[in-house]
């Protein structure tokens, strides 16, 4: 337990002289909300362009799939926030050998590497995304119910939990390939195709998202839930969902852990 | 000493060449998992967008575009779009912000002559990665073969050279703003934004509203790949729209060509005078 308050003590120490330095650069805040704006507004006309030749998306309908969309900026939102520059910085640590740095300091390794650093700006992203997803949810005219509401933060949680579980795997893949250097740009492909409900695929690609790449649990369920399409039977699979996401992560680190020789090892 | 003085101008030069394009292809050699990588970044675009007409079409043709016609072009796409990639403004950015222009600007030759080598090293062997994928995938998928016609295959390598032209002028004289601002690829992903609609990137263009295809036709957009997609795919039928397509491909080269002798030639002195 006191390893865990110990953890918390140093990372919210680092938390603090991030944000002093963040605070420094306030232009890129501007930057960077003009151009979440830019590319919602892309992926809503994306929509609006399907929904002129088609009244449903794999049964559901325009406001809906915005709703997803507004989830996946959120989603976004903490990938560029923590995950990116966090775990994201892991295969360049293991090629220089500054995971050493890590490892020998009196914190858990895998919590330390995954939240040093802060990219707190993109933040907002993450509420401009839950901003959109609200106001499409009142343009569906769905009434909203306690059960809704518990089941999208339950799932939202999953879908944290497995986006960052999928950042885990693929950048302890450093481990095994250390001259992979852009590891990340796999992730952000396979994301995209979180964009869109995954009913809306042909079943082969549904098949691939929903147990092979499983990105349907980061935005399909929680928009499903918000939308009042969830099954109950399906909410409680996303929460074994979540939780075997974040005990596969764990185990992924501790055997990923045994293959590092430090740099030129 | 009989070499060194009688090589013409234009020896040298291609010599200069093939040094450029040995050494990058050599590197690109050494990146082959990252490249890898690229390589799926670049279809999985292309293939989500096909996902989805794909389901759509299922209740029948979409103004005119079946399932076949969709995979299809979104196979295209896929190809087109690897041999027309660009991301020269992201390496000008780094070049000026970390002083590796400067050594740049000592060579014989301009630096965009190295981009050069560099984009034909790199698009030649993974263009022809997706070109066998395409092969593949059609002796099992009746769905993605494309008509045999050598005239039109013809036709279509000329139309994506010079979509590569176009697109990669494109993309580096908007980088060389990089002189005047630190924002200079947000720019280049702000028209690759807007290429996903007037590109034809998510869906062809005949299924924009139709006054947004209209517009799309007066910019360079539909050139770099929604065309030379059609002369691929077959699409294109009439003599008139291939003189279209093709003088619409040369007017924007000429255009985005003398762009860049402009932003080059003030850019490198602007340049000067704020390191000197």
């Amino acid at each position: 337990m006191t390893s865990i308050r110990r953890t918390a003590t140093v990372l919210r120490a680092f938390w603090q002289l991030n944000w002093l330095e963040e605070l420094q650069y306030r232009g890129n805040f501007i930057a960077s909300l003009l151009g979440t704006v830019f590319w919602l507004l892309m992926a809503i006309l994306t929509a609006a362009l399907y929904f002129r030749h088609t009244s449903r998306l794999g049964g559901w309908e325009f406001w809906d799939v915005v709703v997803l969309l507004g989830i996946f900026n959120a989603l976004a939102g903490v990938v560029e926030a923590v995950l990116r520059p966090g775990i994201g910085h892991l295969p360049a640590d293991v090629r220089s050998g500054a995971l050493d740095l890590v490892l020998v300091r009196p914190v858990d390794a895998q919590f330390y590497v995954s939240f040093r650093r802060l990219d707190v700006w993109r933040f907002a992203d993450v509420v401009l995304g839950l901003a959109l997803a609200g106001y499409a949810f009142v343009q569906t005219g769905r009434p909203i119910g306690a059960w809704e509401l518990i089941t999208f933060v339950v799932t939202f949680a999953v879908a944290i939990a497995v986006v960052y579980a999928i950042w885990v795997a693929l950048m302890s893949l450093a481990f095994w390939f250390v001259a992979v250097e852009n590891m990340a740009a796999l992730f952000d492909a396979l994301f995209e195709a979180a964009r869109n409900p995954v009913s809306a695929y042909p079943g082969a690609l549904r098949f691939l998202f929903v147990y092979l790449i499983p990105i349907a649990w980061t935005t399909t369920i929680p928009a499903s839930a918000l939308t009042g399409r969830l099954r109950p039977a399906l909410a409680l699979w996303a929460l074994a969902v979540g939780i075997a996401a974040i005990g596969a992560s764990r185990l992924l680190w501790r055997v990923a852990l045994t293959r590092y020789t430090s740099a030129g090892g | 000493m009989t070499s060194g003085t009688t090589r013409s101008a234009v020896a040298v030069f291609r010599d200069q060449y093939a040094e450029l394009m040995r050494s990058a292809f050599l590197i690109d050699l050494q990146y082959r998992a990252s490249i890898a990588i690229w390589l799926i970044w670049g279809v999985t675009e292309p293939i989500i967008s096909l996902g989805i007409w794909w389901s759509i079409a299922a209740a029948g043709a979409v103004d005119g575009f079946t399932r076949e016609a969709f995979a299809q072009y979104f196979f295209g796409v896929a190809l087109v779009n690897q041999a027309t990639l660009s991301w020269d403004a992201w390496n000008i950015d780094r070049w000026i912000r970390e002083g590796e222009m400067n050594y740049r600007l000592t060579r014989p030759i301009a630096p965009i002559h190295e981009a050069i080598a560099d984009n034909v090293a790199y698009k030649g062997p993974t263009a022809t990665i997706i070109l066998s994928a395409w092969i593949i995938a059609a002796a099992f998928w009746p769905a993605v073969r494309i008509p045999f016609e050598p005239a039109h295959w013809a036709l279509a390598i000329v139309a994506i050279v010079l979509a590569a032209a176009i697109r990669f002028l494109n993309g580096y004289a908007t980088g060389l703003l990089a002189f005047w601002t630190t924002r200079a690829t947000a720019l280049v992903e702000l028209q690759f934004g807007i290429s996903l609609f007037l590109s034809g990137r998510i869906a062809p263009l005949s299924l924009l509203p139709p006054r947004v295809a209209e517009v799309a036709g007066y910019l360079w957009f539909p050139y770099v790949l929604s065309f030379p997609v059609q002369v691929l795919t077959g699409t294109i039928t009439t003599t008139a729209q291939y003189v279209r397509g093709f003088a619409g491909q040369v007017i924007w080269l000429a255009i985005w060509l003398m762009l860049y002798l402009l932003v080059w030639s003030r850019g490198r002195r602007h340049y000067g005078a704020v390191g000197g």
